[in-house]
């Protein structure tokens, strides 16, 4: 037998290799609870729910990472990258009146219980989706507008059937990024919903009508109250309980396939991913020279602990060390950031957001309808000033509908009107442009260069045919809704008012806005709004201005040149003929300016630095766009 | 009575007929509708959203849907849940009931408690610095701003001292180990009301058996019976193998309660202290100290048994107010009961579950009128019903 004291030393021997030997090994070392403080309770753990009546932030920011899909998007670059799919798609070709596309799977995927991922398990879903008709986002993933159907090849092969040739939105960014739902844990519990879906008589109904769709509702009813208790999932974690109102928890998936992951990305712009031993994949480039990014999937927890909190006390328990991230989508105030800043066990990261805010013009407005008008009113608006200056840097100045961190997709180079000009140099060049077009006052706005300088106020602006232009009404958000934005209306009115626009801030309830905007209402000259973007693909660039992109389009806005502009960028399937459009029709609208684009609101992630770490901060929507980092967070040392 | 009280049914009935049209028109008459959600969502086209619309029931007309609401209402049917959807709106209110219960009356009967034996000390020593003080801190509370003071409460014990928990029913760190994971809140949270009713039930049977109790070895004696009540109860609790979940809950329970029976002791104390005052003067009070009673009995069992009658009508009648459970409270310690639920109803407009939690709400206001009614004629003799 082994002395006391040899014992010990063993032991100690023991335990500093098995340190040594986990130091070395891949990736960080396994923690016990990534903790995450959410302000709102899920509500479904229904599949079909989630992404359909369900659809809310705090369902998805437990049971976003559980579905497998064909490709997804990189972390911070947003390439698309296979996923499930051993490579990209085939290109899609002709065949039948059909428009088809071929995806040839991995083999080697697996759900949580150990069955595989397969062809049938795709095809299931999406024809699920069609055949019920699924609103919400699932329409953004299978959108029967174009969808015909899709069929198993074979366990690994899968081909996509249009009836309508898709773009880029509906077949690179939807289908193909589609969640994969199991046939073999489904097939057998949707009896009850297929069986309300053929009762359903939608005889003679105009598809998409009310009747048609109040037909297909006892359908849905029965397809989302389906208990989804033991659902194969195939995330880095999976479902493991939900005491309702208080917190829910994921564990590690043992069958994770991407677990042990590295993925780097090239300054070249090349991705390269592997699995030692298991796959290797380059794409967009050669994997040589400087790697900007480099970082490994985990899941380097063994759960992830999801705790309800209202904001303040959400605060407070990161402060306090219960919880070690909040995803909070509705931001912090100023005092909370400086708490939070006061803290050295808390780390803050800024990010901007995936998403801008505008003054949107009535084109049914005779001003507004003049491009001369709005041309000099974006000059008037010194976006830099007003967000450092005015607003103390809390924004940032926003130039065009796409982010620049949407790199592929962004114009850096549209016209940008005025800038870098003084406030004189803004004022005469907008009284000039305004007079070229024909436009003139009873006391033209002049620059007084006492005091420092200052605009001497038009008054009596005329149109072109002598009539006096009449009050006008600029819609915003009250300062108790947003203050930025209350701000930037009120702004945006002294502005005008210095060229002699008879322009009135009216600073209102939100839900009014909605009436006169989305709503149909058209009441107002101008407004001041916000979009959030769901992802990286620029199609909003039509969605918000193509002549008949209802409702989104509520200004009556109506530019040949771009309709016929969107309708090739939308039905392109080259993603670098799609980028050209893009950058096309951002230069439409950064010279047309059916939006004056105003500012991008930051996104404020706070964490616990002492027990958790990121292997990167930057990037757009923040951490909370990426719901907490969960793959690839890791315990702190 | 019963002629009375059939009246009285009559008369609840077409309130609540009233109550729940005029619930169905004020929540109706908000504009848009639960899609609003998804407005500004350019991924979620008009179609789909109109679908949501469809599966929601809110395409179809408002009369119908009223028409709907007031049989559904009728036969207790209270809809399905639009944020929670397909679930029931009663199986949401009764998920969420317990904890509000649970939390709400104990800081009502609490809250009440204080109020009593204080409002009856201040009348009883009116005019002395003690009145003035606890009026004045009464007030101070009753006045202040709850989110604000609920706040400073989790800053002071959760975040400094750290000896109370940073809001929440529960410890998720505790509840997740496996031994546990069979047992859910609302299974401790039904296990906490039916002790505390047992409890309760007993100790009223014993005191009101006892009442004409007046030795001290007596009253030792009944003291003693009540202390092995509790005593019991923590054993049984504690031989559950659930207790120390009990324990959590009761742990995180102490703030919120102690914040809710602060701001609101004052308006039972208030109340009991004015009606006090009145039995005070009347002649009977001054017969029982002509009798050369001492102060203890003639304050007790003469003046303070006849100034009760208002201060329990009061707490009858807020009674079921605790199923709206304090919503500021809730919302500051995160206590996911019905307050909270009925905010985010009405911020989401999840109208269905809105309507419901307040018609559960009407609906127990409605009854607790009417036991206060009835109540009146038992405690105090003198009134009779025609």
């Amino acid at each position: 037998m082994l002395s006391k004291k040899r014992s010990v030393v063993l032991a100690t021997l023991v335990a500093a290799v098995a340190l040594v030997a986990s130091a070395c090994g891949g990736g960080p070392a396994k923690g016990d609870v990534y903790t995450i403080a959410i302000l709102a309770d899920m509500t479904t753990t229904n599949l079909w729910n989630l992404l359909g009546a369900g659809s809310s932030a705090y369902n998805f920011v437990v049971q976003n990472q559980y579905y497998p899909t064909l490709f997804e998007q990189s972390d911070v670059r947003f390439d698309i990258v296979p996923s499930v799919a051993a490579d990209f798609a085939s290109p899609l070709t002709e065949e039948g009146g059909m428009w088809v596309c071929t995806v040839d799977m991995r083999n080697d995927v697996t759900f949580s219980d150990g069955s595989a991922i397969t062809a049938d398990d795709v095809a299931f879903t999406a024809n699920l989706v069609l055949d019920f008709k699924l609103g919400g986002n699932w329409q953004s993933a299978y959108d029967w507008d174009f969808l015909d159907h899709l069929e198993a090849v074979d366990a690994d092969t899968v081909k996509i059937y249009y009836h309508t040739k898709p773009g880029l939105a509906v077949h690179d960014y939807g289908t193909l990024q589609g969640p994969i739902a199991s046939e073999a844990f489904w097939e057998p519990k949707i009896a009850d919903a297929v069986a309300a879906l053929e009762a359903a008589d939608l005889s003679g109904l105009e598809p998409g009508s009310d009747e048609y769709l109040a037909a297909l509702s006892p359908a849905h009813e029965a397809l989302y109250a389906i208990d989804a208790a033991g659902e194969p999932t195939a995330g880095p974690f999976m479902f493991k309980e939900w005491e309702t109102g208080a917190y829910a928890e994921n564990e590690a998936n043992p069958e994770y396939y991407f677990e042990g992951r590295v993925v780097e990305q090239y300054a070249n712009g090349a991705h390269h991913e592997y699995v030692d031993g298991v796959y290797d994949f380059t794409a967009y480039g050669d994997a040589t020279g400087e790697i900007e990014l480099e970082y490994t999937t985990g899941p380097f927890f063994n759960s992830v602990l999801y705790s309800v909190y209202d904001q303040d006390a959400a605060v407070l328990a990161l402060l306090n060390g219960d919880v070690d991230y909040v995803y909070n989508p509705t931001g912090y105030g100023t005092g909370i950031q400086a708490q939070l800043s006061a803290n050295a066990d808390v780390g803050t990261v800024t990010n901007p957001q995936n998403g801008f805010r505008f003054a949107a013009f009535n084109f049914d407005s005779p001003l507004f309808a003049d491009q001369a008008v709005r041309q000099a009113m974006e000059c008037m608006f010194d976006k830099d000033f007003f967000s450092q200056s005015i607003l103390q840097g809390a924004v940032i100045p926003a130039y065009s509908p796409v982010p620049p961190e949407v790199t592929f997709w962004y114009n850096p180079d549209v016209t940008r009107f005025c800038h870098g000009f003084t406030a004189e140099e803004r004022m005469n060049w907008a009284a000039d442009h305004m007079k070229d077009a024909g436009y003139s006052w009873d006391v033209e706005p002049s620059w007084n260069p006492e005091r420092g300088g200052s605009v001497e106020w038009g008054e009596g602006l005329m149109y072109p045919d002598g009539e006096y232009v009449e009050e006008l009404v600029l819609l915003a958000p009250s300062a108790g809704y947003d203050p930025l934005r209350a701000s930037a209306g009120v702004f945006m009115e002294q502005w005008a008012n210095q060229l002699g626009i008879p322009l009135r801030a009216n600073l209102t309830n939100f839900n009014n806005l909605l009436n006169e905007s989305l709503g149909g209402g058209g009441n107002f000259d101008m407004l001041i709004m916000g979009w959030g973007l769901g992802d990286m693909f620029p199609d909003h660039l039509c969605a918000f201005f193509k002549s008949d992109a209802q409702p989104f389009q509520f200004m009556n806005y109506n530019n040949r040149q771009l309709d016929d502009l969107c309708d090739d960028f939308l039905g392109e399937t080259d993603r670098d003929v799609a980028r050209e459009y893009a950058l096309q029709l951002q230069e439409i609208l950064a010279t047309d300016l059916p939006y004056i684009y105003i500012f991008t609101n930051p996104i404020i992630d706070a964490y616990r630095v002492d027990t958790i770490e990121f292997p990167f901060t930057a990037l757009l929507d923040g951490i909370q766009g990426e719901y907490g980092l969960q793959s690839v967070v890791y315990a702190a040392e | 009575m019963a002629k009375y009280v059939a009246r009285r049914l009559i008369q609840v009935a077409v309130t609540l007929v009233v109550f729940q049209t005029l619930l169905f028109v004020i929540l109706d008459a908000q504009p848009g509708d639960i899609t609003n959600l998804y407005l500004m969502n350019p991924k979620v086209t008009p179609e789909a959203r109109d679908m949501i619309r469809a599966n929601l029931g809110l395409d179809r007309p408002p009369l119908e849907r009223y028409v709907q609401w007031m049989r559904n209402a009728l036969t207790g049917n209270l809809g399905v849940s639009f944020m929670h959807w397909p679930r029931s709106v009663v199986d949401v209110v009764l998920e969420r009931a317990p904890r509000t219960i649970f939390l709400f009356v104990s800081a009502q009967l609490l809250s009440f408690t204080i109020g009593f034996v204080l409002g009856k000390q201040l009348a009883w020593r009116r005019g002395t610095p003690f009145e003035y003080g606890n009026t004045i801190i009464g007030v101070l509370f009753y006045t202040v701003f709850t989110p604000w003071f609920g706040l400073m409460m989790l800053i002071i014990f959760g975040l400094w001292l750290k000896i109370l928990p940073v809001g929440k029913f529960l410890d998720p760190m505790l509840w997740r180990q496996s031994q546990y994971s069979d047992v859910t809140a609302n299974t401790v949270f039904y296990g906490l009301i039916a002790t505390g009713l047992l409890i309760g039930l007993i100790t009223a049977v014993l005191l009101i058996a006892t009442r004409n109790v007046i030795g001290k070895k007596q009253r030792n004696l009944r003291a003693a019976g009540l202390a092995v009540l509790g005593v019991v109860a923590v054993v049984a609790w504690a031989l559950s193998g659930i207790g120390v979940l009990a324990l959590d809950m009761l742990h995180h329970m102490v703030l919120p309660l102690i914040v809710y029976t602060l701001v609101t002791y004052a308006g039972s104390m208030l109340l009991m202290r004015n009606t006090m005052l009145e039995t005070l003067g009347e002649d009977y009070v001054m017969a029982a100290k002509a009798k050369g009673l001492s102060d203890k009995v003639v304050r007790d069992r003469h003046a303070a048994r006849n100034a009760l009658l208002p201060v329990l009508t009061f707490l009858v009648i807020n009674l079921p107010f605790a199923l709206s459970g304090g919503i500021i409270t809730e919302s500051v310690f995160s206590w996911e009961g019905m307050g909270l639920t009925l905010l985010q109803a009405v911020q989401n407009e999840d109208i269905p579950l809105a309507m419901g939690a307040l018609s559960v709400i009407g609906i127990l206001a409605l009854i607790a009128h009417l036991v206060a009614d009835v109540m009146y004629a038992f405690l105090d003799p003198r009134i009779r019903y025609e």
